[in-house]
Protein backbone atom coordinates (compact mmCIF):
# COMPACT_ATOMS: atom_id res chain seq x y z
CA UNK A 1 0.00 0.00 0.00
CA UNK A 2 1.22 3.51 -0.79
CA UNK A 3 2.90 5.07 2.25
CA UNK A 4 0.67 8.19 2.11
CA UNK A 5 -2.54 6.15 1.94
CA UNK A 6 -1.32 3.98 4.81
CA UNK A 7 -0.44 7.05 6.87
CA UNK A 8 -3.81 8.66 6.14
CA UNK A 9 -5.65 5.46 7.15
CA UNK A 10 -3.52 5.26 10.32
CA UNK A 11 -4.51 8.85 11.17
CA UNK A 12 -8.18 7.92 10.75
CA UNK A 13 -7.86 4.73 12.84
CA UNK A 14 -6.08 6.58 15.64
CA UNK A 15 -8.76 9.29 15.89
CA UNK A 16 -12.02 7.43 15.28
CA UNK A 17 -14.30 10.07 16.81
CA UNK A 18 -12.84 12.88 14.72
CA UNK A 19 -13.26 10.68 11.67
CA UNK A 20 -16.88 9.88 12.57
CA UNK A 21 -17.71 13.56 13.14
CA UNK A 22 -16.28 14.46 9.74
CA UNK A 23 -18.07 11.58 8.03
CA UNK A 24 -21.45 12.41 9.62
CA UNK A 25 -21.30 16.06 8.60
CA UNK A 26 -20.17 15.26 5.07
CA UNK A 27 -22.73 12.46 4.70
CA UNK A 28 -25.50 14.83 5.83
CA UNK A 29 -24.33 17.50 3.38
CA UNK A 30 -24.29 15.15 0.43
CA UNK A 31 -27.54 13.42 1.47
CA UNK A 32 -29.36 16.75 1.52
CA UNK A 33 -27.51 17.76 -1.65
CA UNK A 34 -28.72 14.64 -3.49
CA UNK A 35 -32.30 15.03 -2.26
CA UNK A 36 -32.38 18.67 -3.35
CA UNK A 37 -30.71 17.95 -6.69
CA UNK A 38 -33.46 15.44 -7.52
CA UNK A 39 -36.17 17.82 -6.28
CA UNK A 40 -34.79 20.60 -8.47
CA UNK A 41 -34.66 18.18 -11.43
CA UNK A 42 -38.26 17.08 -10.81
CA UNK A 43 -39.60 20.60 -10.36
CA UNK A 44 -37.83 21.71 -13.54
CA UNK A 45 -39.44 18.81 -15.40
CA UNK A 46 -42.82 19.63 -13.91
CA UNK A 47 -42.46 23.24 -15.03
CA UNK A 48 -41.33 22.18 -18.48
CA UNK A 49 -44.29 19.81 -18.76
CA UNK A 50 -46.80 22.54 -18.05
CA UNK A 51 -44.98 25.05 -20.19
CA UNK A 52 -45.05 22.75 -23.20
CA UNK A 53 -48.64 21.55 -22.96
CA UNK A 54 -50.81 22.47 -26.02
CA UNK A 55 -51.96 25.75 -24.67
CA UNK A 56 -53.65 27.47 -27.58
CA UNK A 57 -56.49 26.16 -29.76
CA UNK A 58 -57.38 28.05 -32.91
CA UNK A 59 -60.96 27.00 -33.84
CA UNK A 60 -61.37 27.09 -37.59
CA UNK A 61 -64.38 28.24 -39.62
CA UNK A 62 -66.53 25.54 -41.24
CA UNK A 63 -66.16 26.66 -44.86
CA UNK A 64 -62.36 26.51 -45.09
CA UNK A 65 -60.40 24.34 -47.55
CA UNK A 66 -57.64 21.87 -46.61
CA UNK A 67 -55.13 24.07 -48.49
CA UNK A 68 -55.97 27.03 -46.27
CA UNK A 69 -55.54 24.88 -43.15
CA UNK A 70 -52.28 23.52 -44.45
CA UNK A 71 -50.98 27.01 -45.22
CA UNK A 72 -51.75 28.27 -41.69
CA UNK A 73 -50.31 25.10 -40.14
CA UNK A 74 -47.08 25.55 -42.14
CA UNK A 75 -46.85 29.18 -41.14
CA UNK A 76 -47.26 28.33 -37.48
CA UNK A 77 -44.77 25.45 -37.71
CA UNK A 78 -42.22 27.84 -39.18
CA UNK A 79 -42.71 30.33 -36.33
CA UNK A 80 -39.95 29.96 -33.72
CA UNK A 81 -42.30 31.09 -30.95
CA UNK A 82 -44.67 28.22 -31.69
CA UNK A 83 -44.21 24.50 -30.94
CA UNK A 84 -46.00 21.21 -31.53
CA UNK A 85 -48.61 22.34 -34.04
CA UNK A 86 -51.34 19.73 -34.53
CA UNK A 87 -54.47 19.70 -36.69
CA UNK A 88 -57.58 18.29 -35.00
CA UNK A 89 -60.38 17.43 -37.43
CA UNK A 90 -64.11 17.56 -36.59
CA UNK A 91 -64.11 13.76 -36.16
CA UNK A 92 -61.15 13.86 -33.80
CA UNK A 93 -62.82 16.64 -31.86
CA UNK A 94 -65.87 14.43 -31.43
CA UNK A 95 -63.67 11.58 -30.19
CA UNK A 96 -62.07 13.89 -27.64
CA UNK A 97 -65.53 14.98 -26.54
CA UNK A 98 -66.69 11.37 -26.26
CA UNK A 99 -63.70 10.48 -24.13
CA UNK A 100 -64.27 13.48 -21.94
CA UNK A 101 -67.92 12.52 -21.43
CA UNK A 102 -67.44 8.76 -21.30
CA UNK A 103 -69.08 8.62 -17.87
CA UNK A 104 -72.29 9.95 -19.44
CA UNK A 105 -72.83 8.22 -22.87
CA UNK A 106 -76.11 10.09 -23.38
CA UNK A 107 -74.25 13.34 -23.91
CA UNK A 108 -72.15 11.90 -26.74
CA UNK A 109 -75.12 10.27 -28.42
CA UNK A 110 -76.76 13.65 -28.87
CA UNK A 111 -73.93 15.17 -30.88
CA UNK A 112 -72.49 14.71 -34.38
CA UNK A 113 -69.10 15.72 -35.77
CA UNK A 114 -70.61 18.61 -37.63
CA UNK A 115 -71.19 20.62 -34.48
CA UNK A 116 -67.52 20.51 -33.50
CA UNK A 117 -65.15 22.87 -35.27
CA UNK A 118 -61.82 21.62 -36.65
CA UNK A 119 -58.91 23.27 -34.90
CA UNK A 120 -55.17 23.83 -34.82
CA UNK A 121 -53.65 23.11 -31.40
CA UNK A 122 -50.23 24.37 -30.50
CA UNK A 123 -48.10 25.55 -27.62
CA UNK A 124 -45.67 28.43 -27.32
CA UNK A 125 -41.97 28.12 -26.61
CA UNK A 126 -42.35 30.60 -23.78
CA UNK A 127 -45.57 31.74 -22.18
CA UNK A 128 -44.58 35.37 -22.63
CA UNK A 129 -45.23 34.92 -26.37
CA UNK A 130 -48.75 33.64 -25.79
CA UNK A 131 -50.68 36.90 -25.99
CA UNK A 132 -49.03 38.20 -29.15
CA UNK A 133 -49.36 34.83 -30.93
CA UNK A 134 -53.04 34.64 -29.97
CA UNK A 135 -53.61 38.16 -31.31
CA UNK A 136 -51.88 37.31 -34.59
CA UNK A 137 -53.80 34.04 -35.05
CA UNK A 138 -57.11 35.77 -34.32
CA UNK A 139 -56.51 38.01 -37.35
CA UNK A 140 -56.30 35.00 -39.67
CA UNK A 141 -59.34 34.85 -41.96
CA UNK A 142 -59.93 31.12 -41.47
CA UNK A 143 -59.86 31.34 -37.68
CA UNK A 144 -63.18 31.68 -35.95
CA UNK A 145 -61.95 32.04 -32.39
CA UNK A 146 -58.94 31.26 -30.21
CA UNK A 147 -59.07 29.41 -26.90
CA UNK A 148 -56.60 29.10 -24.08
CA UNK A 149 -56.74 25.57 -22.59
CA UNK A 150 -55.70 26.62 -19.11
CA UNK A 151 -59.18 27.81 -18.37
CA UNK A 152 -60.19 24.14 -18.25
CA UNK A 153 -58.25 23.65 -14.98
CA UNK A 154 -58.98 24.99 -11.55
CA UNK A 155 -56.60 27.89 -12.13
CA UNK A 156 -57.69 31.02 -13.91
CA UNK A 157 -55.12 30.64 -16.65
CA UNK A 158 -52.26 28.35 -17.45
CA UNK A 159 -49.98 31.30 -16.93
CA UNK A 160 -51.04 31.30 -13.28
CA UNK A 161 -50.18 27.61 -12.92
CA UNK A 162 -46.82 28.05 -14.60
CA UNK A 163 -46.19 31.23 -12.64
CA UNK A 164 -46.78 29.40 -9.37
CA UNK A 165 -44.59 26.53 -10.47
CA UNK A 166 -41.87 28.95 -11.47
CA UNK A 167 -42.00 30.63 -8.08
CA UNK A 168 -41.94 27.24 -6.35
CA UNK A 169 -38.97 26.10 -8.44
CA UNK A 170 -37.16 29.37 -7.78
CA UNK A 171 -37.73 29.08 -4.03
CA UNK A 172 -36.60 25.47 -4.12
CA UNK A 173 -33.45 26.40 -6.00
CA UNK A 174 -32.60 29.41 -3.84
CA UNK A 175 -33.64 27.84 -0.52
CA UNK A 176 -32.05 24.51 -1.37
CA UNK A 177 -28.91 26.21 -2.65
CA UNK A 178 -28.57 28.27 0.52
CA UNK A 179 -29.17 25.21 2.72
CA UNK A 180 -26.66 23.09 0.81
CA UNK A 181 -24.28 26.08 0.84
CA UNK A 182 -24.52 26.32 4.64
CA UNK A 183 -23.95 22.58 4.98
CA UNK A 184 -21.02 22.68 2.56
CA UNK A 185 -19.57 25.60 4.55
CA UNK A 186 -19.94 23.58 7.75
CA UNK A 187 -18.25 20.61 6.08
CA UNK A 188 -15.42 22.85 4.94
CA UNK A 189 -14.97 24.15 8.49
CA UNK A 190 -15.01 20.61 9.90
CA UNK A 191 -12.33 19.52 7.42
CA UNK A 192 -10.34 22.65 8.23
CA UNK A 193 -10.57 22.03 11.99
CA UNK A 194 -9.71 18.33 11.71
CA UNK A 195 -6.79 19.01 9.38
CA UNK A 196 -5.59 21.77 11.71
CA UNK A 197 -5.81 19.43 14.69
CA UNK A 198 -3.99 16.76 12.74
CA UNK A 199 -1.17 19.18 11.94
CA UNK A 200 -0.93 20.24 15.59
CA UNK A 201 -0.86 16.69 16.93
CA UNK A 202 1.63 15.62 14.25
CA UNK A 203 3.92 18.63 14.66
CA UNK A 204 6.76 16.43 15.93
CA UNK A 205 6.38 14.03 13.03
CA UNK A 206 6.25 16.92 10.55
CA UNK A 207 9.43 18.36 12.05
CA UNK A 208 11.24 15.02 11.71
CA UNK A 209 10.07 14.57 8.12
CA UNK A 210 11.21 18.09 7.36
CA UNK A 211 14.68 17.36 8.79
CA UNK A 212 15.14 14.18 6.80
CA UNK A 213 14.40 15.99 3.55
CA UNK A 214 10.68 15.47 2.96
CA UNK A 215 9.24 18.01 0.55
CA UNK A 216 6.20 20.05 1.68
CA UNK A 217 4.12 18.02 -0.79
CA UNK A 218 5.27 14.77 0.82
CA UNK A 219 4.46 16.08 4.30
CA UNK A 220 0.98 17.30 3.45
CA UNK A 221 0.01 14.37 1.20
CA UNK A 222 -1.38 12.09 3.96
CA UNK A 223 -3.18 15.02 5.59
CA UNK A 224 -4.85 15.98 2.32
CA UNK A 225 -5.55 12.34 1.51
CA UNK A 226 -7.30 11.96 4.86
CA UNK A 227 -9.58 14.90 4.00
CA UNK A 228 -10.19 13.38 0.55
CA UNK A 229 -11.16 10.05 2.12
CA UNK A 230 -13.69 11.79 4.42
CA UNK A 231 -15.16 13.70 1.48
CA UNK A 232 -15.30 10.74 -0.89
CA UNK A 233 -16.85 8.40 1.70
CA UNK A 234 -19.23 11.15 2.91
CA UNK A 235 -20.31 11.95 -0.65
CA UNK A 236 -20.85 8.30 -1.52
CA UNK A 237 -22.75 7.36 1.66
CA UNK A 238 -24.90 10.53 1.53
CA UNK A 239 -25.66 9.90 -2.14
CA UNK A 240 -26.38 6.19 -1.53
CA UNK A 241 -28.88 6.91 1.25
CA UNK A 242 -30.71 9.48 -0.87
CA UNK A 243 -30.57 7.16 -3.90
CA UNK A 244 -32.16 4.30 -1.95
CA UNK A 245 -34.95 6.58 -0.69
CA UNK A 246 -35.67 7.88 -4.21
CA UNK A 247 -35.46 4.38 -5.62
CA UNK A 248 -38.04 3.23 -3.08
CA UNK A 249 -40.33 6.19 -3.76
CA UNK A 250 -39.96 6.35 -7.57
CA UNK A 251 -42.67 3.79 -8.54
CA UNK A 252 -45.25 5.53 -6.32
CA UNK A 253 -44.23 8.98 -7.56
CA UNK A 254 -44.36 7.95 -11.22
CA UNK A 255 -47.76 6.37 -10.74
CA UNK A 256 -49.05 9.43 -8.82
CA UNK A 257 -47.88 11.98 -11.37
CA UNK A 258 -48.97 9.88 -14.37
CA UNK A 259 -47.89 11.52 -17.61
CA UNK A 260 -45.85 14.21 -15.89
CA UNK A 261 -42.24 13.04 -16.16
CA UNK A 262 -40.96 14.25 -12.78
CA UNK A 263 -38.44 11.37 -12.75
CA UNK A 264 -37.12 9.25 -15.62
CA UNK A 265 -39.36 6.24 -16.16
CA UNK A 266 -36.63 4.10 -17.71
CA UNK A 267 -34.40 2.48 -15.07
CA UNK A 268 -31.29 3.23 -17.13
CA UNK A 269 -32.15 6.93 -17.34
CA UNK A 270 -32.89 7.05 -13.61
CA UNK A 271 -29.50 5.47 -12.84
CA UNK A 272 -27.91 7.88 -15.32
CA UNK A 273 -29.43 10.84 -13.46
CA UNK A 274 -28.09 9.57 -10.13
CA UNK A 275 -24.71 8.76 -11.65
CA UNK A 276 -24.41 12.38 -12.83
CA UNK A 277 -25.34 13.59 -9.34
CA UNK A 278 -22.75 11.23 -7.79
CA UNK A 279 -19.99 12.46 -10.10
CA UNK A 280 -20.91 16.06 -9.34
CA UNK A 281 -20.91 15.42 -5.60
CA UNK A 282 -17.60 13.57 -5.71
CA UNK A 283 -16.09 16.53 -7.54
CA UNK A 284 -17.59 18.91 -4.97
CA UNK A 285 -16.23 16.65 -2.22
CA UNK A 286 -12.75 16.75 -3.74
CA UNK A 287 -13.03 20.53 -3.95
CA UNK A 288 -14.10 20.76 -0.30
CA UNK A 289 -11.32 18.43 0.87
CA UNK A 290 -8.62 20.16 -1.13
CA UNK A 291 -9.66 23.69 -0.18
CA UNK A 292 -10.18 22.79 3.51
CA UNK A 293 -6.90 20.95 3.91
CA UNK A 294 -4.89 23.48 1.87
CA UNK A 295 -6.30 26.31 3.99
CA UNK A 296 -5.34 24.47 7.19
CA UNK A 297 -1.86 23.58 5.89
CA UNK A 298 -1.19 27.16 4.76
CA UNK A 299 -2.34 28.50 8.14
CA UNK A 300 -0.02 26.06 9.91
CA UNK A 301 2.89 27.06 7.66
CA UNK A 302 2.26 30.76 8.29
CA UNK A 303 2.23 30.19 12.06
CA UNK A 304 5.54 28.24 11.98
CA UNK B 1 32.62 17.83 1.16
CA UNK B 2 31.82 20.59 3.69
CA UNK B 3 33.44 24.00 3.90
CA UNK B 4 32.76 26.86 6.30
CA UNK B 5 34.29 30.19 5.27
CA UNK B 6 34.21 33.00 7.84
CA UNK B 7 30.80 31.99 9.12
CA UNK B 8 29.18 34.00 11.89
CA UNK B 9 25.76 33.50 13.43
CA UNK B 10 24.03 35.32 16.26
CA UNK B 11 20.76 34.68 18.01
CA UNK B 12 19.88 38.15 19.29
CA UNK B 13 22.67 39.17 21.63
CA UNK B 14 24.12 35.68 21.76
CA UNK B 15 26.98 35.02 19.36
CA UNK B 16 26.65 31.36 18.45
CA UNK B 17 29.47 31.36 15.87
CA UNK B 18 32.15 33.96 15.25
CA UNK B 19 34.12 33.92 12.00
CA UNK B 20 34.40 30.13 11.84
CA UNK B 21 36.28 28.54 8.94
CA UNK B 22 37.08 24.88 8.43
CA UNK B 23 36.84 22.17 5.82
CA UNK B 24 35.84 18.52 5.98
CA UNK B 25 37.05 16.34 3.16
CA UNK B 26 35.24 13.40 1.60
CA UNK B 27 35.64 10.23 3.68
CA UNK B 28 36.80 12.06 6.80
CA UNK B 29 35.54 11.50 10.32
CA UNK B 30 35.49 14.78 12.19
CA UNK B 31 34.45 15.54 15.75
CA UNK B 32 33.13 18.98 16.64
CA UNK B 33 33.72 19.41 20.32
CA UNK B 34 33.33 22.08 22.93
CA UNK B 35 31.30 22.84 26.01
CA UNK B 36 27.55 23.41 25.91
CA UNK B 37 26.72 26.59 24.02
CA UNK B 38 30.01 26.51 22.09
CA UNK B 39 28.18 26.39 18.73
CA UNK B 40 28.41 22.68 17.84
CA UNK B 41 24.72 22.24 17.08
CA UNK B 42 24.65 25.57 15.22
CA UNK B 43 27.24 24.17 12.79
CA UNK B 44 25.10 21.09 12.16
CA UNK B 45 21.98 23.24 11.72
CA UNK B 46 23.81 25.42 9.21
CA UNK B 47 24.88 22.40 7.17
CA UNK B 48 21.30 21.13 7.25
CA UNK B 49 20.05 24.62 6.24
CA UNK B 50 17.80 24.77 9.29
CA UNK B 51 19.24 28.24 9.86
CA UNK B 52 21.16 30.74 7.75
CA UNK B 53 24.45 32.39 8.74
CA UNK B 54 24.62 36.14 9.29
CA UNK B 55 27.85 36.27 7.30
CA UNK B 56 30.12 33.81 5.52
CA UNK B 57 29.70 30.87 3.19
CA UNK B 58 28.68 27.28 3.86
CA UNK B 59 29.55 24.94 1.03
CA UNK B 60 28.25 21.37 0.82
CA UNK B 61 29.23 19.03 -1.98
CA UNK B 62 30.58 21.95 -4.01
CA UNK B 63 27.46 24.09 -3.68
CA UNK B 64 27.02 27.22 -1.58
CA UNK B 65 23.95 26.29 0.41
CA UNK B 66 23.42 29.75 1.90
CA UNK B 67 21.93 30.95 -1.36
CA UNK B 68 19.93 27.78 -1.90
CA UNK B 69 16.22 28.42 -2.54
CA UNK B 70 13.76 27.08 0.05
CA UNK B 71 12.34 24.66 -2.54
CA UNK B 72 15.75 23.01 -2.91
CA UNK B 73 16.40 22.58 0.81
CA UNK B 74 14.62 19.18 1.05
CA UNK B 75 16.86 17.84 -1.74
CA UNK B 76 19.96 19.05 0.15
CA UNK B 77 18.74 17.26 3.28
CA UNK B 78 18.12 14.08 1.29
CA UNK B 79 21.89 13.89 0.74
CA UNK B 80 22.61 14.04 4.45
CA UNK B 81 21.86 11.38 7.05
CA UNK B 82 21.30 12.85 10.49
CA UNK B 83 21.44 11.10 13.86
CA UNK B 84 19.93 13.13 16.67
CA UNK B 85 20.65 13.06 20.38
CA UNK B 86 16.92 12.62 21.09
CA UNK B 87 16.67 10.02 18.26
CA UNK B 88 13.69 11.73 16.59
CA UNK B 89 12.10 8.48 15.55
CA UNK B 90 8.44 8.40 14.54
CA UNK B 91 6.69 6.94 17.61
CA UNK B 92 3.70 5.47 15.81
CA UNK B 93 5.70 3.58 13.24
CA UNK B 94 7.59 0.32 13.64
CA UNK B 95 11.38 0.15 13.36
CA UNK B 96 11.03 -1.02 9.76
CA UNK B 97 8.58 1.74 8.88
CA UNK B 98 10.86 4.35 10.46
CA UNK B 99 13.70 3.21 8.25
CA UNK B 100 11.44 3.04 5.20
CA UNK B 101 10.35 6.68 5.52
CA UNK B 102 13.57 8.22 4.08
CA UNK B 103 13.32 5.80 1.15
CA UNK B 104 9.81 7.08 0.45
CA UNK B 105 10.99 10.66 0.90
CA UNK B 106 13.81 10.23 -1.61
CA UNK B 107 11.56 8.42 -4.06
CA UNK B 108 13.27 5.03 -3.98
CA UNK B 109 11.11 2.36 -5.62
CA UNK B 110 9.18 0.32 -2.99
CA UNK B 111 10.54 -2.85 -4.63
CA UNK B 112 13.97 -1.97 -3.25
CA UNK B 113 12.84 -1.10 0.26
CA UNK B 114 12.89 -4.53 1.84
CA UNK B 115 16.42 -5.41 0.78
CA UNK B 116 17.84 -2.02 1.73
CA UNK B 117 16.06 -1.87 5.08
CA UNK B 118 17.13 -5.42 5.92
CA UNK B 119 20.72 -4.53 5.07
CA UNK B 120 20.92 -1.49 7.36
CA UNK B 121 18.95 -3.13 10.15
CA UNK B 122 21.44 -5.99 10.07
CA UNK B 123 24.31 -3.50 10.12
CA UNK B 124 22.99 -1.77 13.24
CA UNK B 125 21.91 -5.06 14.82
CA UNK B 126 18.17 -4.49 14.78
CA UNK B 127 17.15 -7.10 12.23
CA UNK B 128 15.40 -9.11 14.94
CA UNK B 129 13.43 -6.10 16.17
CA UNK B 130 12.17 -4.64 12.95
CA UNK B 131 8.46 -5.03 13.78
CA UNK B 132 8.67 -3.43 17.23
CA UNK B 133 7.50 0.09 17.98
CA UNK B 134 9.87 2.73 19.44
CA UNK B 135 8.14 2.49 22.83
CA UNK B 136 9.31 -1.12 23.02
CA UNK B 137 12.99 -0.26 22.45
CA UNK B 138 15.83 0.85 24.74
CA UNK B 139 17.73 4.14 24.29
CA UNK B 140 20.60 2.42 22.53
CA UNK B 141 18.22 0.63 20.19
CA UNK B 142 16.42 3.87 19.41
CA UNK B 143 19.74 5.46 18.53
CA UNK B 144 20.43 2.52 16.21
CA UNK B 145 17.06 3.11 14.53
CA UNK B 146 18.06 6.73 14.06
CA UNK B 147 21.39 5.61 12.57
CA UNK B 148 19.73 3.03 10.32
CA UNK B 149 17.34 5.71 9.09
CA UNK B 150 20.28 7.99 8.32
CA UNK B 151 22.17 5.25 6.49
CA UNK B 152 19.41 3.69 4.43
CA UNK B 153 19.43 6.43 1.79
CA UNK B 154 23.18 5.98 1.32
CA UNK B 155 23.88 9.66 2.08
CA UNK B 156 27.00 11.57 1.11
CA UNK B 157 27.41 12.79 4.67
CA UNK B 158 26.39 11.45 8.07
CA UNK B 159 25.94 14.04 10.80
CA UNK B 160 25.39 13.15 14.41
CA UNK B 161 24.47 15.51 17.20
CA UNK B 162 25.55 14.08 20.57
CA UNK B 163 24.59 10.55 19.51
CA UNK B 164 25.78 9.06 22.78
CA UNK B 165 24.41 11.87 24.96
CA UNK B 166 21.50 9.83 26.30
CA UNK B 167 23.25 6.47 26.42
CA UNK B 168 25.30 4.62 29.01
CA UNK B 169 28.98 4.30 28.12
CA UNK B 170 28.77 0.70 27.01
CA UNK B 171 25.90 1.35 24.60
CA UNK B 172 27.59 4.58 23.54
CA UNK B 173 30.74 2.64 22.65
CA UNK B 174 28.74 0.19 20.58
CA UNK B 175 27.14 3.08 18.67
CA UNK B 176 30.55 4.69 18.13
CA UNK B 177 31.89 1.43 16.76
CA UNK B 178 29.07 1.53 14.23
CA UNK B 179 30.00 5.06 13.19
CA UNK B 180 33.63 4.01 12.81
CA UNK B 181 32.60 1.06 10.70
CA UNK B 182 30.48 3.28 8.49
CA UNK B 183 33.35 5.75 8.10
CA UNK B 184 35.71 2.94 7.12
CA UNK B 185 33.28 2.05 4.35
CA UNK B 186 33.90 5.51 2.91
CA UNK B 187 31.18 7.69 4.42
CA UNK B 188 32.01 11.20 5.62
CA UNK B 189 31.01 11.64 9.27
CA UNK B 190 30.67 14.87 11.25
CA UNK B 191 29.85 14.34 14.89
CA UNK B 192 29.11 17.00 17.49
CA UNK B 193 29.95 15.80 20.98
CA UNK B 194 31.34 16.92 24.28
CA UNK B 195 32.10 13.36 25.31
CA UNK B 196 35.90 13.33 25.67
CA UNK B 197 35.94 9.58 26.18
CA UNK B 198 34.42 9.07 22.75
CA UNK B 199 36.77 11.56 21.08
CA UNK B 200 39.87 10.06 22.63
CA UNK B 201 38.86 6.51 21.91
CA UNK B 202 38.28 7.00 18.18
CA UNK B 203 41.27 9.25 17.59
CA UNK B 204 39.87 11.26 14.71
CA UNK B 205 40.24 14.87 13.67
CA UNK B 206 38.70 17.29 16.17
CA UNK B 207 37.34 20.78 15.57
CA UNK B 208 37.21 22.53 18.91
CA UNK B 209 34.85 25.39 19.63
CA UNK B 210 34.51 27.73 22.57
CA UNK B 211 31.99 30.58 22.86
CA UNK B 212 31.28 30.28 19.15
CA UNK B 213 34.92 30.61 18.16
CA UNK B 214 37.06 27.95 16.59
CA UNK B 215 39.84 27.59 19.09
CA UNK B 216 41.76 24.83 17.40
CA UNK B 217 41.78 21.77 15.21
CA UNK B 218 43.44 18.70 16.64
CA UNK B 219 44.65 15.88 14.47
CA UNK B 220 44.89 12.64 16.40
CA UNK B 221 47.15 9.97 15.05
CA UNK B 222 46.10 6.39 15.38
CA UNK B 223 46.62 4.84 18.84
CA UNK B 224 47.75 8.18 20.31
CA UNK B 225 46.12 10.71 22.53
CA UNK B 226 45.49 14.17 21.02
CA UNK B 227 48.79 15.91 20.64
CA UNK B 228 49.05 18.10 17.58
CA UNK B 229 47.19 21.33 18.00
CA UNK B 230 46.87 23.63 14.99
CA UNK B 231 46.08 27.26 15.62
CA UNK B 232 43.04 28.76 13.97
CA UNK B 233 45.15 31.19 11.95
CA UNK B 234 46.92 28.30 10.25
CA UNK B 235 43.75 26.73 8.84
Amino acid sequence: MNIHVKTALDYIKRSPFQALAALFVLTLTFFVGTMLAVLVYSSANLLKYFETRPQIIAFLKDEITPEQVSALQNRLTGDVRVKDVRYVSKEEALEIYKQATSDNPLLSELVSPTIFPASLEFSVADLSFAQEVINEVKKEGIVDSVGFTASLGGEKTLEDVVGRLRTLTLYLRIGGGVFVGVLAGTSLLVILVITGMRITTRRGEIEILDLIGATPAFIRSPIILEALIYSAVGAFVGWLLAFLIWLYATPSLISYFGDIPILPKEALNLFGLFAIILVGELLLGVGLALSGSYLAVSRARRSR
Amino acid sequence: MVKFAHVSKSFGEIKALVDVSFEVKKGEFVFITGPSGAGKTTILKLILREILPDTGRVVFDGEDIVGLSQEKVPYLRQKIGVVFQDYKVLPERTVRENVEVPLAVTGVSPDEWEARVNQVLKLVGLDERSELFPAQLSGGELQRVSLARALVINPKLIMADEPTGNLDWETGDAIMELFEKINKEGKTVIMATHNKHVVERLKKRVIELKDGKLVGQTRVKSEEKPKIKVKVEEV
